[in-house]
């Protein structure tokens, strides 16, 4: 398209836009990527020392004090640990139910499909709130117990009806051989479908692995009376909003730094990049697939 | 053709899928137990429930009608959580929604195919970051005594004094525009570019032969062919106008800039989750869905009569 698009002649107004969308371009990616630039140089930096600022574009005092700080820190290993498990934990139970139920769903022919249809667009489009479900939730003792970082989540209505979507373009014969061959259902989904969905799994699992890792709201509503189910995300917010209030002054912090070159501000820069980056690391390989995926949602759903 | 189906058949039919029945009734348990039931646990809006009673207290305690309602619409705090929900949202969408449809169209008249993946890519990233990274940043660079901004504008003497942006109230609507902007114009771009893909090239081919500019193609190709991307999102914003962004409203509020950043769903938490007064945050709730499902309805009617396109 772009190459038949050259043939014709570049007018004046052709170069201008061109020059315009450029500059816009390049002053968007360095507004977006400037502030994590900007994170990933005070985490490598003296914590007093930058408390003088004027650190713009790389460390003065380099050290990896932060770093060690935070990985010599029980409470944030432990709480990175709990994040993880949640993670995988969580993501797994996910995909593998959600698609389960979708495959069901998917197939053609299938009686009843009205009415399952129904129930899937009433819980995608309304709920009880906030207060009825952790009433609900804690009737049902999952309060304060790991199982409610992974049970609740376990089934999206949205993530279903992606997957019902990717499961019709597979081609019916492929299952209907395997059943002549007498393969049961369970079989089928896990050795036909599952293998052949791996840009739905990819989707899926990015939105939902993201969820779990960035969520702090499931540990402040559901989870807020153990420490020892505190994540990562929790832990952070509970730094990050006490940091916020500019009540402690300079003075004051370099004070309460105990550790002397380290502050409470340098080590959370630290954690929040140990946050970000395996999202970062995972999400250019998962792009294509999502942006496809995401397709697939708003021409159905 | 279902209704002449004979009942051994239909039988037949049902006992060769019910595997599948299976895996469906297995998802159908999971919505009834954390979906369904939370729905019907809304008429504790209407009881005076007690944790204490549990599961089928839910549905047994004592009705006392619009009680919490009532309750709820005459406390001092409504008008002030009212401004602030319907501010915001406001806002956001006089300023935050038009962006992603610019954004889009931009990229998609750029050339370079190269630096046009580095763009998309880059600008989908914030999307994915928690707000409490985004609040981070926001802290490092807005405070006021070790934040980047008031830092160079200190040294640049263009202020004397920092300016206390996450601190005071009349700067909060404005950081929470700005940082819903900064967090998720990108994203809210792909569905846009995916509109604009699917328009054919002829088009643009053939009125550039015609003489017609970009911007003239963009006027009267593009925009036209996005309209009803446009509406059905336009609509599902309407329906968002009372729902604001809880984690942005906790993480970026605080002490100092309460009487603005308290919105309604922080409301309810507090109530509800802090003091433990679960009826009254349920009516606050229930009230907050009710307002929510009018709006995507007028939006809907309106949208199908102006512009042909809804979403049901």
């Amino acid at each position: 398209m772009k190459h038949q698009r050259r043939k014709i002649r570049r007018t004046a107004e052709d170069k201008v836009m061109d020059t315009v969308i450029f500059i816009l371009m390049t002053l968007i990616l360095l507004v977006t990527l400037y502030p994590f630039y900007y994170v990933i140089i005070i985490s490598f930096n003296d914590g007093v020392d930058a408390l003088n600022g004027g650190i713009y574009f790389w460390p003065r005092k380099f050290t990896l004090a932060n770093y060690q700080q935070f990985l010599s820190d029980a409470k944030w290993l432990h709480a990175l640990l709990i994040s993880i498990l949640k993670t995988v934990a969580g993501t797994t139970l996910t995909i593998l139910f959600t698609c389960m139920v979708g495959y069901g769903l998917s197939a053609p022919n299938l009686m009843f499909r009205k009415f399952y249809n129904v129930v899937l667009l009433v819980c995608m489009y309304f709920s009880g709130g906030l207060i009825p479900y952790y009433l609900v939730l804690n009737s049902y003792g999952l309060l304060n117990t790991f199982w409610v970082y992974v049970i609740p989540t376990m089934f999206s209505t949205y993530y279903c009806i992606l997957a019902i979507s990717f499961f019709r373009e597979i081609p019916y014969e492929l299952y209907e051989s395997a059943r002549l061959d007498g393969a049961k259902e369970i079989r089928i989904y896990t050795s036909i479908v599952l293998p052949l969905s791996k840009p739905l799994i990819a989707t899926l699992g990015l939105f939902a692995a993201v969820g779990q890792w960035n969520a702090w709201s499931d540990t402040a509503f559901f989870a807020p009376g153990k420490k020892s189910l505190r994540t990562l995300a929790f832990l952070m917010r509970d730094v990050i909003t006490k940091n916020q209030v500019d009540v402690t002054s300079k003075a004051a912090m370099m004070q309460a730094s105990r550790y002397g070159q380290v502050t409470t501000t340098s080590v959370q820069m630290a954690a929040m990049i140990i946050t970000i980056l395996p999202i970062v690391l995972v999400y250019p390989f998962l792009q294509k697939h999502f942006v496809k995926g995401i397709m697939l949602g708003a021409v159905k759903g | 053709m279902k209704m002449k189906m004979e009942k051994s058949q239909r039988m037949r039919t049902f006992k060769r899928q019910l595997p599948l029945h299976g895996f469906v009734f297995a998802g159908l348990i999971f919505l009834l137990l954390f979906s369904l039931i939370p729905m019907a646990g809304v008429i504790i809006a209407f009881e005076d429930y007690d944790i204490k009673a549990g599961l089928t207290g839910i549905f047994t305690s004592q009705f006392v009608g619009l009680k919490h309602f009532k309750a709820f619409l005459t406390d001092r705090k409504f008008p002030i959580l009212m401004r602030n929900t319907l501010c915001i949202s406001v806002l956001k969408l006089i300023f935050s929604f038009p962006l992603p449809i610019i954004f889009a169209i931009m990229i998609s008249e750029m050339g370079g195919k190269v630096y046009k993946r580095v763009v998309q890519t880059v600008s989908y990233l914030p999307h994915f970051f928690s707000w409490i990274i985004v609040s981070g940043i926001l802290f490092t660079f807005f405070s006021t005594n070790t934040g980047v901004v008031n830092e160079v504008l200190l040294k640049l003497g263009a202020i004397d004094k920092p300016i206390p942006i996450l601190m005071d109230p009349k700067y909060y609507y404005g950081l929470a525009v700005f940082s819903e902007i900064w967090k998720e114009t990108g994203w809210g771009a792909i569905i846009y570019l995916a509109a604009i893909a699917g328009i054919s090239p002829t088009l643009y081919e053939s009125a550039r032969i015609d003489g017609a500019g970009r911007m003239q193609c963009i006027r009267h190709i593009t925009l036209p062919s996005i309209k009803g991307t446009v509406a059905i999102l336009l609509i599902l914003a309407i329906g968002g106008l009372f729902g604001s962004n809880f984690d942005q409203a906790m993480l970026l509020g605080n002490t100092m800039n309460l009487s603005r950043s308290e919105i309604l769903e922080v409301f309810i938490y507090k109530i509800g989750l802090g003091q433990g007064r679960y009826s009254f945050a349920a009516a606050a709730g229930l009230f907050q869905s009710v307002i929510s499902f009018i709006l995507v309805l007028s939006a809907n009617a309106v949208s199908k009569k102006v512009s042909g396109s809804s979403l049901f």
